[in-house]
């Protein structure tokens, strides 16, 4: 699966909007049309949500034809904790989840089976490691990417713990061989996304971990579909567990955890204010930061259906009404799968690390720096770059011309 | 080769102003970052020019926070205007702080500011007197 983040050049109008929201600066415009670095790209989906013309798309509609004509004889769905909000208060959870089946798949695992457990296994850790605090959050890809690429000093405070969606494929997948007798490569598993990170997740874990998930389906791209069957009635299902289903929403798994002394902190610009003061050593008496990348949490996914503050009082809705209409999956197994260690990860290994050389990068900043005290300083985006900054440093690297600035072009003339 | 100052950066830090401290600090770090230093050292410095920022916004009249670029280390230098630290040992003592009531209200004055330079520091040099204190702090670079 090859998944980027696509844009339609005959929608994009150059307007600048994608590029100043980009929280890498990713994005430039050339020939006044968005041009995304997928090396710096930390699939956040901050481009897709604001963009005012639509024209960015998930690239990831193969997975339709690998249903029809794939090899695997068993098919798993796994629904993540913010499906259930997308659809209007009263409806059954029964109905939601075989209508995902009837797209053709041979069972459905709920992600807030393996988000409770995942949830234990975070409170777990940071009760057991006391001389790292905070510790930060795992779950979000594009949090963990931002840190990776703008907060490198904080990789250590990263609880390495594998998030929901790995886990509960991995079990869906224990469960489909045990009962149906089948090898790994007979078995698919499909998630269900509210976000294009997750996609990035699967493709490029930043774990030394090969994830158990083979595709990912947008949630946007079924929502249709499940909304027509919906009306039919059906008649049992296995119900969600409720503090998993909280992990849909931000704080949900702190809560679900059963932490007291964390952060609760959503959308991009908040979280690069939180993680500057962890830099700054401010937050060291905090034990746990959650930080996702989207508004209000993963209901704030921009392969969400609906607005995330009405997917939150869905959700918050279910949870309070549930009754006896919940389960709890293999919570008893918990402490023998914590000791077997399936829930920590690694890092996967880099590439050594450039030699740095203080000299030549003092050089090379000055001369940054001589550029940008040419430019008016306005960050209009007009250039094609996101900052004035950012300009100056894409002309010193030879991808820019220094009169791009149209400021600088109007007063020359 | 280790002693040619290679550049100083430095920023005015005015006493009491609330809304402006940590961007000196934060200036540095996002200069040293994009100028590709180890995580390790961002990180170290990072800690020791806020600490040094908000002490000299709190504590001083006002003064000045200087970092200054060699091939092998960085110091992160302030100087103020006074009043002085009475008892330096005192000061340097966890937990020990001078603050007023309303300045912790502000989520500062923990006693932790010049502790946590030195710990995260390779040198430390500070000297006092009512005129001001002049502090520099050395973190030697890694050996990649």
């Amino acid at each position: 699966m090859n998944f980027s983040i696509m844009l339609d050049k005959e929608k994009c109008k150059g307007c600048t909007n994608c590029m100043r929201r980009c929280p890498t600066q990713a994005i430039r415009l050339i020939d006044e049309k968005a041009f995304i670095n997928n090396s710096k790209c930390i699939h956040c989906g901050e481009c897709i949500k604001i963009c005012p013309y639509d024209a960015y798309t998930p690239e990831s509609i193969e997975w339709n034809e690998e249903m029809n004509y794939s090899p695997y004889k068993c098919k798993i769905a796994i629904i993540s904790t913010p499906t259930y909000g997308q659809f209007p208060k009263g409806t059954s959870i029964c109905n939601v989840q075989n209508s995902i089946k009837k797209l053709g798949f041979d069972f459905v695992y709920d992600a807030s089976w393996s988000a409770e457990l995942v949830s234990k296994a975070i409170n777990r850790k940071i009760n057991e490691v006391k001389d790292i605090r905070p510790f930060i959050s795992t779950n979000c890809p594009a949090t963990v990417r931002l840190i990776k690429s703008r907060y490198p000093s904080l990789m250590d405070n990263l609880i390495y713990i594998k998030e929901p969606m790995v886990i509960g494929a991995m079990l869906a997948r224990e469960r489909a061989k045990s009962i149906f007798n089948l090898k790994d490569e007979e078995i698919g598993v499909f998630y269900i996304s509210p976000c294009p990170a997750k996609l990035l997740a699967v493709t490029d874990p930043i774990g030394d971990y090969h994830s158990s998930v083979d595709w990912v389906i947008p949630l946007n791209t079924i929502f249709g579909d499940l909304y027509r069957e919906i009306k039919k009635d059906d008649i049992s299902c296995s119900y969600p567990a409720l503090n998993g289903l909280r992990w849909g929403v931000a704080g949900g798994q702190s809560e679900s955890a059963n932490l007291t002394n964390y952060i609760s902190v959503h959308g991009m610009e908040n979280i690069i204010h939180i993680l500057d003061e962890i830099e700054n050593g401010n937050l060291n008496n905090v034990d746990y930061v959650e930080a996702l990348a989207c508004v209000e949490g993963c209901v704030g996914g921009s392969f969400n259906v609906v607005n995330p503050y009405i997917a939150k009082n869905n959700i918050e809705y279910i949870i309070k009404n549930a009754g006896d209409n919940f389960n709890i999956e293999d919570l008893d197994k918990f402490d023998e799968m914590y000791d077997s260690g399936i829930f920590k990860f690694k890092l996967k290994a880099e590439d050594n690390p450039i030699k740095f050389n203080m000299k030549e990068a003092v050089i090379k900043n000055e001369k940054i720096m001589e550029i940008n005290a040419l430019l008016p300083g306005l960050d209009c985006g007009s250039c094609g770059a996101p900052t004035c900054y950012a300009h100056a440093e894409d002309v010193y690297n030879n991808q820019a011309e220094l009169y791009d600035c149209i400021v600088l072009r109007a007063k020359n003339k | 080769m280790t002693d040619k100052l290679l550049i100083r950066y430095s920023y005015n830090i005015a006493a009491n102003d609330f809304i402006a401290a940590g961007k000196g600090s934060s200036s540095i770090k996002n200069t040293l970052k994009s100028m590709g230093i180890d995580a390790s050292t961002i990180r170290r410095i990072a800690i020791i020019s806020y600490e040094a920022e908000i002490n000299l916004v709190i504590h001083s009249y006002g003064g000045m926070l200087h970092c200054d670029l060699y091939e092998n280390k960085i110091d992160i230098i302030t100087e103020d205007k006074g009043p002085g630290i009475e008892n330096i040992d005192l000061a340097l003592t966890e937990g020990y702080s001078t603050a007023t009531e309303s300045v912790r209200e502000l989520g500062f004055g923990a006693g932790m500011g010049l502790p946590n330079m030195k710990k995260y520091s390779d040198d430390f040099d500070i000297a006092s007197s009512r005129e001001g204190t002049f502090i520099k702090i050395t973190v030697l670079l890694q050996e990649v």
